[in-house]
């Protein structure tokens, strides 16, 4: 007998940012503050300053809000607020929410932490302390004015409040701005944010799939992800909030064109074309989309504006991995219907992610300046949605395609943690192709470099009202 | 390469946690091997019970394991599969200190700060002798030898 669902999470009560993607809003700014030290009042002071501004999940039909925030807090940042509970939630949240990103336990996921490696958590954020990110602001906007407008209505309730905002760029203004003129596109050239689930609801908790809503709202039943606290006295808290794994990397837009340049001849070899269309089709095999979108499942041989948004295929039947290599970006970060090892790996973790360019485009051969990808992966279970995930693109072990222990052809870091536990990752890359021997680069370079993470939890707007000292 | 975990559980001391604690010893091989054998990520597991040097009984159980991959993103396999559960939940319910929040089917939370909180070792803390994991080596001698 199916147990049925409860109702699904009241819209109101959902910070919008959880299942909305705001992809209306081309604007949008991520400010990183330190809550006053024991200074309730003014963390307090901050959270209400700011209620006006927050957008819920609720449909805002004909009348799109020109400006809009939604607010995250780390595990430091909740224990500012812990005196107001008569039950603590100190050690309630999860483990990996508590420890936070650059812990040893996460690292054996992200791969970021090593002795001369950029991406090393001890140079995250522009060299700020990791664990004074208490709160990070996420604002959006319809134009640049509102935004500016919006930023500068965040800046004062901070400092009227006394908190201090953390500068996590080198350059421009300090702070995690979206690079607006890219549009949809990222700096490597690809049409972004295409495949993100359609958060379903089901009929009962047996049949969940991992697309649904309760995988990603904190304190409903039927999950394989287990979104948690569900009991005990930070459940009331977490109640329909959602995680985010909040993650800002550098992009080596030099490294990139370079790889797509010298690794072209090998590709006019194997299959013939011109150079520019070689490199267009390396771009494709590293992410198993073309450039504007098209999967190379369905469109195997060019790109097609007819194919540009679809997100309905399958990989099963490319047992061989000639249209899509099985490395290729798209295939290890949601293998829909590949088999996956029974038990440990199944069924599929799904995530949904808000990405957004940061920083000017190089112009080359000029490529000095910062730029990359501010990345929102919001899930219910940070350990096992984005952690599970970010296995699998630093080493390939999750299915029986993979005959070696090979990495993510875009995303993955190249150097496993020196102590860890996976320390003889595969690093190269095959490239099967019909009718001939497959390309193999025996090295990947490395694309792209952490400049940091956090753990947020988005809060309901019910736990926002309390923290922010309005709940009735 | 393997990554180790030494869960080492100081117990309470009273009759029924002993006996407890010693039938967790007995039955130990039996209780797991099924879980264990579908994990494929384990190399070797065993519990030690470590006696007591100032009293009569048992002082503490210690599970010792090396298996493949990052440990948290895979607590939830163990969380999930009946009989493992039960042997981890059942040293939860011996310990000394109780956990907190409680080691519960209902929510995964307190199992995974069971694990990560009574774990003696981190990943640089094992040996490695060779970097295999369970699946290559499983599948290495499933493989007729060459003619």
């Amino acid at each position: 007998m199916p147990t049925p669902m409860p109702p699904p999470p009241e819209p109101g009560n959902v910070q919008g940012l959880i299942l909305r993607g705001y992809a209306h809003h081309p604007y949008s700014c991520h400010m990183l503050f330190t809550f006053p030290l024991k200074d309730l009042a003014g963390a307090t002071g901050f959270v209400r300053a700011l209620m006006p501004y927050i957008q819920t999940a609720q449909d805002w039909g004909s009348s799109m809000p020109p400006r809009m925030l939604n607010i995250g807090l780390t595990y430091s940042g909740i224990m500012m607020f812990d005196a107001m509970f008569d039950s603590k939630l100190a050690g309630q949240f999860p483990y990996e929410f508590q420890s936070g990103p650059w812990s040893d336990s996460s690292q054996e996921s992200l791969f970021d932490a090593g002795t001369d490696d950029p991406s090393d958590p001890s140079l995250w954020w522009n060299g700020y302390d990791n664990k004074l990110i208490h709160c990070i602001v996420h604002s959006y906007a319809l134009t640049a004015d509102a935004l500016s407008g919006l930023i500068e209505i965040v800046s004062h309730a901070a400092e009227a409040n006394r908190l201090t905002e953390m500068l996590p760029l080198k350059s421009g203004s300090g702070r995690l701005e979206e690079y607006a003129p890219l549009g949809d596109f990222i700096h490597f050239g690809y049409h972004d944010g295409i495949d993100n689930p359609a958060l379903g609801w089901p009929d009962s908790q047996e049949d969940t799939i991992p697309s649904d809503a309760n995988n990603f709202v904190i304190g409903y039943p039927g999950s394989s992800s287990q979104p948690g606290p569900q009991v005990g006295p930070a459940a009331a808290f977490a109640k329909d909030g959602c995680y985010n794994a909040f993650r800002v990397f550098y992009q080596d837009v030099e490294a990139f064109d370079q790889f797509l340049a010298a690794n072209a001849p090998a590709v006019v070899t194997a299959i013939g074309g011109s150079l520019d269309d070689a490199r267009e089709w390396l771009a494709a095999k590293l992410v198993g989309r073309w450039r504007n979108g098209s999967p190379l499942i369905l469109s195997p041989d060019a790109p097609d504006p007819k194919t540009s948004d679809c997100k309905k295929f399958g990989y099963s039947a490319d047992t061989a991995g000639l249209r899509c290599p099985f490395s290729a970006h798209s295939r290890v970060a949601n293998p829909r219907d590949e088999p996956t090892n029974p038990g440990t790996d199944t069924p599929v973790p799904r995530i949904s992610r808000r990405g957004m360019p940061y920083g000017a485009p190089p112009v080359p051969p000029d490529y000095s300046g910062e730029r990359g990808l501010i990345g929102l992966f919001l899930c219910g279970s940070l350990v096992n949605q984005f952690e599970k995930l970010y296995t699998w693109i630093n080493t390939n072990d999750f299915s029986d395609v993979f005959s070696s222990p090979t990495q993510d052809a875009l995303l993955a870091n190249r150097v496993p943690p020196a102590t860890g536990n996976n320390s003889d990752v595969d690093p190269s890359f095959t490239i099967p192709v019909p009718n001939g021997n497959p390309i193999v680069i025996p090295t990947m370079p490395q694309f792209l470099i952490t400049r940091g993470t956090a753990y947020c939890l988005l809060p309901s707007i019910a736990t926002l009202q309390q923290l922010a000292g309005m709940a009735k | 390469m393997a990554n180790p975990l030494t869960l080492y559980i100081p117990i309470k001391q009273d009759r029924l946690t002993q006996a407890e604690a010693q039938a967790a010893y007995d039955n130990f091989v039996p209780g797991v091997k099924a879980g264990l054998d579908d994990a494929k990520i384990v190399h070797y597991a065993r519990l030690a019970l470590i006696p007591n040097t100032n009293a009569p009984g048992i002082l503490a159980v210690c599970v010792i394991t090396s298996f493949d991959g990052a440990m948290d993103p895979y607590l939830d396999f163990f969380w999930n599969n009946g009989a493992l559960f039960k042997a981890f939940s059942a040293l939860a319910n011996m310990a000394l200190v109780p956990p907190d929040p409680p080691v519960t089917k209902d929510d995964e939370t307190g199992f995974e700060k069971f694990i990560n909180d009574n774990n003696l070792n981190k990943p640089s803390d094992l040996y490695n002798n060779y970097t295999h994991t369970v699946k290559e080596i499983q599948k290495r001698f499933a493989e007729p030898p060459p003619a």
